[in-house]
């Protein structure tokens, strides 16, 4: 506080010649408020707009018109499924361009071709046999840099495509044979070393998984420690104890508890390396804290005068709670645990201790088959070589944001609905 | 309450069933091949195992970075069917993990060795290509050199550009970019470009007999005054702090040049320029042998790795027209290739290192 | 017979005790009522009696589990049980045998209800105790290693060295640098990245607290705060992701802009990053406390005739002061503890410098590279990451326990 002696005579003067001065530090003031707040929300803007800018094109993909002879020669009927497609796509290719000869230029014609070209004409192959021996028409996927350039990654250069291939590509482009489609690759397939095979499947089932695990062990868990804590501890050194240890596994570095993992998990109790179950496992240990916090909230929202009425009408301590006490907190808990599972989803740091950073390329179908995760899935993509990686890098930070979105927007919709003041 | 409590009990009874057959093969033996090790191998093995899953009845391999050192560790630990099956190597495997890896009873390794990986010292395309020798190499980059004033003493490193170190290089400040000790391509980097550099020097070759452990000290101690810059095992990264700064150098492997190659290109070393064909013929100085070793005792147990070694050794995967080439593998010469190709196919165990 | 049969068969007696044993005690809970059979009633209802019966199918299936799984993990297994197979056999028979002696021992006096509850009260105070479990878990799992580490390195070269350089020779044959394990560097690092992210986020996060809770209206709020939610739950692997590939390259191009010669994983890009990340924590914490403070202390400021901002400066933030510092102080260690950011944004060279444009290590960092890298088995390379996992949980234990206590010292200050 201003201790400025002021006399009573000119104090009203005094204030009146203050009065502009303190209104610009009240004007700088709140602008510096709404500055600061502005500039968050910029950060925001601007992550997302970067994200969305380089990852929008990995929901498109550009495919080629191939008109493949499906050549008996090649194909072993008792053994369809290892057949030499690649050597008819090359065929094919070879016969649109007779007028390249030379061994190093025919290896830039097949490259402009992704080696998905012969797996989707062995699927074609295999669900219909009678087609071996005519030509079939299909639309092939085109390898990613050629995708990439299409998409104009490179700009007006080429990258790293050859002054042929680029004419080939034009070529085709004038015959209208090369469109532009939704990527449904992305969203079906699991992980792959080529980047216009690779999607996200695995890595979503992976993380469907491990949450399912999280949650079937967390929730219950937390609820049961927060009612406990919350109406049957007594008041004492030993519920202290796990106050304080809650709050401060709340704060730990997730990458603690990586660490134990491996120590508890994989090298005790043996559990298998990179599966979902011991993914779950650690996640669960790390959610545990937010739940319990956000349920014993819960708790300490109900009335006491719910409970006084119940066990004044002669129910126990435990018949108290689960009929009066838990209904009432429940939505609260739910909303905690959905915000846990939100940040168990998007949580990377321990996995790589528990070897969750690992290429595995089919799906998932259980909780010990070894599987990636969604950000796991992303680090991995962020190190790859390969350049058309970036946007499927974006394209897959965009999934996993959106079901962070729709979990907390799940969230604060709950708390919403049935926030209730007693 | 009963019917809420007699509801979650019925409810919790589902779930459990139902977790438990979508996870019946919990103590069930394990059906996918499980290799780890090497970053250096890891896009090559990766490549190989999806080609596997899509081609064959078999699961895919998974399969993990861990580091070479990282993956025998884990592949020695025993033969239960937690531990790897597989193991990649950008170098060989040593002595004292052979002996460990016999100690915990995997007692039969089948060692495979898949090609040839280039190091390459490059730096963005908008700089000119540099052109050095190994000497220039070990000069610019070991911690202690020989005096520049030709007496057979060490000094620390006094070259401050390319200049000081051959008057024939740019006056550009010496500054290149290099994986950290972890990393495999950092050891053969050293034992190639500087110990061949440091080679250069009779007096210091002749100490290789004299004192070995000196020698290697001078030839593998790397500078630690900023000239050279650990810069972690993201080569993307590199790729891009090269394109940002293009008097700046980086060491990585082939095929991250190969993949790159409208960004940054190869300094020629010792007058031969990274490419392909200069690599496999030997010409290229600095290249490594790449490996991966099987644990013989999980043949059989785990389904597939018979067929794995099959698609792996192929003339269609690792030869000079292969899929691996593509990616940037050196292929081995033809007999050598033959070589490892029968002791895959026949499981010939290691005898000893 | 697999440990999934198992867990099925269990789950299954289970369901047959639970319908056996509130079947039979409708049974008596009905005849009792009758004029014919003057029985007693049962002293809880029929549920509970199947409850208690079907906990008989699952205690003696966990027992023998939890004997089963010390004794191979621990000891040798006992006489000649094959593996898998007597184990199972135990335990599926000893329940049985348990739920028929449970069912016929039903009896009206049986305090079923009181026992649930007991179990219950049991139950829910182990799944309490899961958390001092996980602290000791968490202690038990890094002090071995980081003991055995302290064997090869002395304490006080850890704690007090002034180089880190893990380039020692990971194996007999291989020579590196000269080894030097003091984290004085690292953790320099860590401070000086979290330095940077206090400096961005403490300022905007405060000023957007204050500017939310004293300034703005009901709308403004119901859209700024949900947006800042939003920035704190993306991902750290995004922010490591936006830091490496669109934050760092321009760090980079403005300070050659500004002829300043600016590393390319400096630890300004990493720090920025990181402060955006945590100005949500930042904000809602301090929003917590500025709302905490009581309405009459504002009401009197306003009646001096102070203007709102001089309210705020000299009154709302100075009796919310301890709270604002707890809450800066659990950021601080949150940003310590960060790892994707830093381990995809930041370096790996541990210069012991103050300069934000060069290149920092951090502590997690260094324990995912050493971790995850070529290691040999017992060298204190690999037995360094433990140890620095121990530094870090004591540093982040520490910062939070003091956060905690004058958090909640505050908040009982108003209550």
């Amino acid at each position: 506080m201003n201790s400025t002696r002021i006399t009573e005579k000119n104090t009203s003067e005094l204030v009146r010649k203050g009065l502009k001065r303190r209104y610009r530090a009240e004007r700088r003031f709140r602008f510096m408020g709404i500055a600061a707040l502005c500039i968050s929300v910029l950060f925001l803007v601007i992550l997302f707009g970067s994200i969305i800018s380089k990852g929008y094109s990995a929901f498109f993909q550009w495919k080629v018109r191939l008109n493949v002879f499906v050549d008996p020669a090649r194909m072993d009927v008792d053994n369809l499924a290892s057949a030499d497609y690649a050597g008819a796509v090359k065929a094919a290719l070879r016969r649109e361009f007779p007028e390249i000869r030379k061994r190093r230029e025919k290896r830039l014609l097949y490259r402009i071709v992704s080696i998905g070209a012969s797996y989707q004409l062995r699927d074609m192959v295999m669900r219909d046999s009678s087609i071996i021996g005519s030509t079939v028409s299909f639309w092939a996927p085109l390898d990613d840099d050629v995708d990439i350039y299409l998409k104009g990654a490179y700009g007006k250069g080429s990258g790293r495509l050859k002054p042929l291939q680029v004419r080939i590509i034009e070529k085709f482009r004038q015959e209208g044979r090369i469109k532009k489609v939704f990527n449904t690759t992305f969203f079906t397939a699991g992980d792959s070393r080529d980047p216009e095979l690779a999607g996200i499947r695995g890595a979503v089932t992976g993380s469907f998984y491990t949450l399912l695990v999280t949650l079937l062990l967390s929730f219950p868990i937390g609820v049961a420690a927060a009612v406990y804590l919350e109406e049957f501890a007594r008041p004492g050194r030993w519920s202290d104890i796990i106050e304080v240890n809650i709050n401060n596994l709340a704060a730990v570095p997730s990458i603690i508890f990586g660490l134990l993992g491996l120590a508890i998990f994989l090298n005790l109790f043996g559990l298998p390396r990179s599966s979902t179950l011991v993914g779950g496992l650690v996640l669960t240990l790390m959610t545990l804290p937010t739940i319990i916090i956000a349920s014993r909230a819960a708790l300490k929202s109900v009335p006491p005068s719910i409970r006084e009425a119940a066990l004044g009408v002669g129910a126990s301590r435990m018949q108290t709670v689960f009929h009066h006490v838990l209904p009432l907190a429940l939505p609260g808990m739910l909303t905690g645990t959905i915000i846990g599972m939100a940040q168990a989803l998007g949580e990377t740091a321990p996995l790589p201790m528990i070897g969750m950073v690992a290429f595995v390329a089919d799906i998932p179908h259980g909780m010990t088959d070894p599987s990636a995760v969604l950000p796991v899935q992303i680090y991995l993509w962020a190190d790859s070589p390969e350049r058309a990686f970036v946007e499927k890098t974006s394209g897959a930070i965009m999934v996993l944001l959106a079901f962070l979105m729709a979990m907390n927007g799940t969230a604060v919709y709950l708390r919403k609905k049935f926030e209730r003041k007693w | 309450m009963f019917h809420t409590l007699s509801r979650l009990f019925c409810l919790s009874v589902a779930v459990t069933g139902l977790l438990s057959w979508s996870q019946f093969s919990f103590a069930a033996e394990r059906d996918y091949i499980s290799i780890v090790g090497s970053s250096t191998v890891y896009p090559f093995a990766t490549v190989v195992a999806e080609t596997f899953g899509r081609t064959t009845h078999f699961k895919t391999p998974k399969i993990e970075s861990t580091g070479s050192g990282g993956g025998l560790k884990l592949f020695c630990e025993g033969v239960s069917l937690n531990t790897p099956d597989i193991t990649n190597a950008s170098r060989r495997i040593k002595k004292s993990e052979f002996d460990r890896c016999r100690a915990n009873g995997v007692k039969e390794i089948v060692e495979v060795k898949i090609g040839y990986d280039g190091i390459v010292i490059a730096n963005s395309i908008k700089a000119p290509r540099m052109k050095l020798t190994r000497r220039d190499i070990f000069l610019a980059l070991a911690k202690n050199v020989p005096d520049p004033s030709g007496a057979e003493r060490l000094v620390p490193n006094p070259y401050r550009t390319w200049k000081d170190v051959n008057p024939s290089l740019p006056a550009e400040k010496i500054e290149v970019l290099g994986p950290p000790p972890t990393s495999g391509t950092r050891d053969a980097f050293v034992e190639l470009a500087m110990e061949g550099g440091a080679k250069t020097f009779p007096w210091i070759k002749t100490m290789k007999k004299k004192n070995k452990h000196h020698y290697k000290e001078i030839c593998h101690t790397l500078r630690e005054d900023g000239a050279y810059i650990e810069a972690g095992e993201n080569d993307n990264l590199i790729v891009q702090k090269l394109e940002a700064n293009p008097h700046r150098l980086g060491i990585f492997g082939f095929s991250f040049l190969d993949q790159n190659s409208d960004m940054i290109q190869g300094s020629l070393v010792d007058g031969v320029a990274p490419e392909f064909e200069a690599i496999a013929d030997g010409s290229y100085p600095i290249s490594r042998p790449l490996f991966f070793y099987v644990k013989k005792a999980h043949v059989g147990k785990v389904p597939g790795i018979p067929e794995y070694l099959r698609e792996f050794t192929a003339e269609k995967t690792w030869g000079p027209d292969g899929y691996l080439a593509d990616r940037g593998l050196i292929p081995m010469p033809d007999r050598e290739r033959e070589k490892f190709r029968h002791d895959a196919l026949n499981l010939v165990p290691l005898e000893g290192i | 017979m697999t440990s999934t049969q198992l867990f099925i068969t269990v789950a299954l007696l289970a369901c047959a005790g639970f319908f056996l044993g509130k079947k039979r005690a409708a049974i008596m809970r009905d005849s009792s009522g009758s004029h014919s059979s003057p029985g007693i009633r049962p002293h809880s209802t029929p549920v509970y009696y199947g409850f208690w019966v079907s906990l008989w199918a699952v205690i003696p299936a966990l027992l023998v589990f939890v004997c089963e799984f010390v004794l191979k993990r621990f000891g040798h297994v006992p006489f000649s049980f094959r593996a898998g197979v007597a184990w199972e056999a135990v335990a599926v028979t000893s329940g049985i045998v348990c739920v028929i002696i449970a069912w016929l021992r039903l009896r009206p006096e049986t305090r079923a209800r009181n026992h649930i509850e007991t179990g219950m009260n049991f139950l829910f105070m182990a799944c309490a105790t899961i958390a001092i479990f996980t602290t000791l878990g968490i202690v038990l799992s890094v002090i071995f290693e980081s003991i055995r580490f302290f064997k090869v390195i002395p304490v006080q070269e850890f704690l007090f060295g002034l180089k880190w350089s893990p380039q020692v020779a990971i194996r007999p044959d291989q020579v590196g640098s000269t080894g030097a394990f003091g984290s004085v560097p690292v953790l320099a690092g860590t401070f000086l990245i979290s330095f940077i992210a206090m400096a961005v986020a403490a300022p905007l996060g405060l000023m957007s607290a204050i500017y939310l809770s004293e300034y703005a209206g009901s709308r403004l709020r119901a859209w700024a705060k949900p947006c800042l939610e939003i920035l704190a739950g993306i991902p750290t692997v995004v922010y490591g992701f936006f830091a490496a590939l669109v934050v760092a390259p321009q760090v980079k191009a403005a300070g050659e802009i500004l002829g300043l010669q600016v590393s390319s994983e400096s630890a300004l890009a990493a720090g920025l990053v990181m402060g955006i990340m945590i100005i949500p924590l930042v904000s809602s914490l301090s929003d917590d406390v500025i709302s905490a403070v009581p309405q009459a202390m504002r009401d009197g400021s306003y009646a001096l005739g102070a203007t709102k901002a001089e309210t705020i400066k000299n009154v709302v933030i100075p009796a919310a002061l301890p709270g604002i510092v707890g809450g800066l102080l659990l950021a601080v260690s949150r940003a310590v503890g960060e790892t994707m950011i830093v381990v995809m944004a930041a370096g790996l060279s541990a210069n012991l410098t103050m300069n934000p444009l060069k290149a920092v290590t951090t502590v997690t960092v260094q324990i995912v590279t050493l971790l995850t890298g070529d290691q040999e088995f017992d060298s204190p390379k690999t037995l360094a990451a433990f140890a620095l996992g121990l530094l870090l949980f004591i540093l982040t234990l520490l910062m939070n326990i003091i956060a905690l206590k004058i958090v909640r010292k505050y908040r009982e200050q108003y209550e």
